[in-house]
């Protein structure tokens, strides 16, 4: 038909058709214009229906046939369900999702979820125009708004309430989808059909503590060439020196490892990826622990110098902090996994506890300290957690070679010390006080290799035997004499004396100096009311 | 099947494009009701002073609406639809449809993305709210209604002597009469078979299979089988281990006695 209207309008008229009796059935499919989808540009796509809500009928129940079947079970099942009135939805196949790829298998993937409600109040109808002019109408039978689906890994619910909680202490973003991967490659091997991450944390602390972990990182590489055992130890060995020398090497690579939180502390787990990266050297095995440690402190050593080359001026605090602790962690689980003595149980028994604390890196420190002998000097201050205490050269500038026989000694004394109050104390009171005096004996190690600064006060740099810190007021020599010659004290009473907050020190620091303070003193000893009182004849 | 899922992209490559628009449902149901080609209306695109004017209109024989139960209501459909024009922006969208012909391989097809949006809206006239009020009348009728009778309902219970189903029962059991004891060796062929099907057996369910008196089957199964009281099968019958053999294929195990 002609134009109508006033003149400055013109319109031509098309017949509209509604077809019937079309096998075709129109469906949208709605992309967010911000995923700037275009899909001219596809080569090929593949869709098909997401069937994993399917729930086929039997499949949760019992299984089929005859053993442990019962007769009659279905329909007992079924009878039990209506009692109850519990409905199970019908499956229907055209209101499950699409699962759409494009471009084949390196191509985007998108799920078309079903939108509900299009069709109850207005029809949707498709106008296309047909060659002869016509418009031909079909309605629309569903709409899919279709998502891309991410390819790289996310983290789960609870793994990102986790992190969330760390935000502000977390620095290295990067290593929290590393520290993921390595989880499942851990879990993958120990247990394909594990699923629960809580499943694979447990499974890595068994067999992080109960594995017979080597401390060594090079030598368990070895080790794991040599005997391909499944053990979760022997895979922990292998990717840990590839770890270490990665972390170190390379702070700007992805492969940072952090290991500070306390979910993760029992972490042993290493990435596979570091299967190519070069590790310094290899040494043999040795299977004593001050071997094996002083072993390890070597390769650390030799790992580590080179990450301070690389990297000296312009470290992350944290990456640093991290990874002490995390190598003190590691070490003191190491240890335990090596039916180590007594000590080292309770090492990691004093750090555990203090885990979050800013302790929990100095002790991490002591206990690496103690029996890496690698730990030398620069581990001081022992970064105060997330604070980020600066860190100048904290990393062994200097060879510690001496440092393994200084820890020998050192370890020596304290075994020694150990047996003296062995013999004196009772049982009961053996494992606080022998705890505790380890403690002491292996700050004082700490200290004796690094000073310990004040959380507050700036570091130091690293010194031999200095006394500790400069903001030492009455924490003495002198002081702790007196006490001891008026009469026998405690361990106790004696921190008792000296409280954090006269003398400006922290608690972990009057505990290193004070046991600093008491070896040098080497007061006599007195078992009163099963406790062990020292005391001085002058 | 080898093509299943596979998107034809024809549509997408051509970038042909379509007009998606929303139909009110009385429209919609009209047009359900067309003939013949299936032809339904006009549509008429003009350029009014620079913008363009989409208006539909019904055609003629399709403007009868029907009421409730596919009588004429008396109500007519009006005729005139002008479109409203809407712009795509913020979502991109495709229109892929599904084939399913009688070889049931189902073809999945991209027709074309969608370039204009479009309301179809019934312009203002007597026709339409005639037909507007119908509707809700209709919707505001409740689901339920009381209804009041005036003779009580009568029909339902009666009193009877005995029910016509017990009656059958009665019948059935008769006819059946009292299970007899069958051999003992048939009994036990017939529950070793049962039991290659289903481990577990209610005594209830084993009287039905072997149709032997209780006591009789009872003793019988104490020989060759346990009776599980607790755990997940509760009060029933399973074959003594020695007897069973339950690994993928069963295989019986038949003791003379």
């Amino acid at each position: 038909m002609a134009s109508l209207g006033g003149s400055s309008s013109s319109s031509t008229e098309y017949i509209v058709r509604v077809p019937k009796n079309t096998s075709k059935k129109y469906s949208i499919m709605a992309f967010n214009s911000g995923d700037k989808v275009n899909c001219s540009s596809w080569t090929q796509a593949r869709m098909e229906r997401d069937m994993s809500n399917r729930r086929m009928y039997g499949v949760e129940e019992t299984e089929e046939g005859a053993a442990g079947s019962e007769f009659g079970k279905k329909q007992r099942e079924e009878a039990r369900r209506k009692k109850f009135g519990i409905v199970t939805r019908e499956f229907k196949v055209e209101d499950q999702p699409w699962i759409l790829k494009v471009n084949g298998k390196a191509g985007k993937r998108f799920k078309g979820t079903k939108k509900g409600g299009v069709t109850e109040n207005a029809s949707y109808y498709i106008f296309t125009q047909c060659p002869d002019g016509a418009f031909e109408a079909f309605p629309v039978n569903g709409w899919y708004n279709f998502v891309p689906q991410a390819k790289h890994r996310t983290l789960t619910a609870e793994e990102a309430e986790e992190e969330w909680g760390r935000r502000n202490k977390v620095v290295n973003h990067f290593s929290i989808m590393l520290q993921r991967r390595l989880r499942e490659q851990e879990r993958g091997p120990d247990d394909d059909d594990e699923e629960g991450e809580k499943g694979g944390k447990k499974k890595k602390k068994k067999g992080g503590r109960g594995g017979d972990l080597r401390i060594h990182d090079l030598e368990d590489d070895l080790e794991l060439s040599s005997d391909e055992s499944d053990s979760s130890g022997g895979e922990d060995g292998d990717s840990k020196p590839k770890k270490k020398g990665g972390d170190v090497k390379g702070k700007g690579k992805k492969k940072k490892k952090k290991r500070g939180s306390d979910s993760e502390a029992n972490e042993d787990s290493d990435d596979g990826d570091f299967e190519g990266l070069e590790v310094d050297y290899m040494s043999d095995e040795s299977s004593s622990e001050e071997e094996a440690g002083e072993e390890k402190a070597k390769s650390n050593k030799e790992a580590v110098p080179k990450g301070i080359d690389e990297a000296s001026e312009s470290e992350e605090e944290s990456e640093e902090e991290k990874q002490n602790e995390e190598e003190g962690k590691e070490e003191e689980e190491e240890e335990e996994g090596k039916k180590t003595p007594v000590q080292t149980k309770k090492k990691r028994d004093s750090s555990g506890e203090s885990d979050t604390s800013e302790d929990s890196d100095i002790d991490g420190e002591a206990a690496s300290a103690l029996f890496m002998k690698k730990r030398t000097p620069p581990k001081r201050g022992g970064g105060r957690g997330s604070g980020g205490s600066s860190r100048t050269g904290s990393r062994p500038g200097t060879p510690s070679i001496d440092s393994a026989s200084t820890s020998n000694t050192l370890r020596a004394a304290a075994s020694k010390l150990e047996q003296g109050k062995r013999h004196v104390v009772g049982g009961s009171s053996e494992s606080p006080a022998a705890k505790r005096l380890k403690m002491e004996s292996s700050s004082m190690a700490v200290t004796t290799q690094s000073p310990a600064p004040s959380g507050k006060s700036t570091p130091q740099p690293p010194s031999g035997k200095s006394t500790p810190s400069s903001s030492d007021v009455q924490l003495t020599e002198e002081a702790v004499r007196r006490y001891l010659i008026r009469k026998p004290m405690t361990t106790k009473d004696l921190l008792k004396k000296f409280q954090t907050k006269r003398t400006g020190l922290s608690s972990e620091q009057t505990v290193n100096v004070l046991a600093q303070i008491l070896k040098r003193l080497n007061p006599e000893r007195k078992n009163v009311n099963d406790k062990m009182h020292f005391y001085l004849t002058e | 099947m080898s093509e299943k899922g596979e998107v034809d992209l024809t549509g997408a490559k051509q970038n042909t494009g379509v007009w998606l628009v929303k139909v009110p449902k009385y429209l919609s149901q009209q047009w359900a009701k067309a003939s013949g080609r299936g032809e339904v209306g006009k549509l008429r695109i003009g350029k009014n002073q620079g913008k363009a004017e989409v208006e539909f209109t019904l055609n003629e024989d399709l403007t009868m609406i029907d009421g409730l139960g596919d009588k004429p209501s008396g109500v007519q459909a009006p005729r005139d639809h002008p479109f409203t024009m809407q712009t795509v922006g913020g979502q991109t969208l495709a229109v892929f449809t599904e084939t399913q012909s009688e070889s049931s391989k189902d073809r999945i097809s991209l027709e074309g993305l969608v370039v204009q949006r479009a309301e179809c809206r019934p312009a203002a006239s007597e026709n339409y709210m005639k037909l507007k009020r119908l509707q809700i009348e209709e919707l505001s009728k409740p689901v339920r209604l009381s209804q009041q009778l005036e003779k009580a309902v009568t029909t339902n219970y009666k009193p009877v002597a005995n029910h016509s189903y017990n009656l059958e029962y009665d019948r059935k059991k008769k006819d059946e009469g009292k299970r007899a004891r069958a051999d003992k060796q048939q009994v036990l062929d017939m529950l070793f078979s049962a039991f290659e099907k289903h481990q577990y057996y209610n005594i209830k369910d084993l009287v039905d299979v072997t149709k032997q008196p209780v006591s009789y089957l009872k003793e019988i199964l104490r020989d060759i089988g346990i009776y599980n009281v607790k755990g997940t099968h509760k009060n029933t019958w399973e074959l003594k281990p020695e007897y069973r053999h339950y690994q993928g294929g069963e295989e019986e195990k038949e003791t003379d006695d």
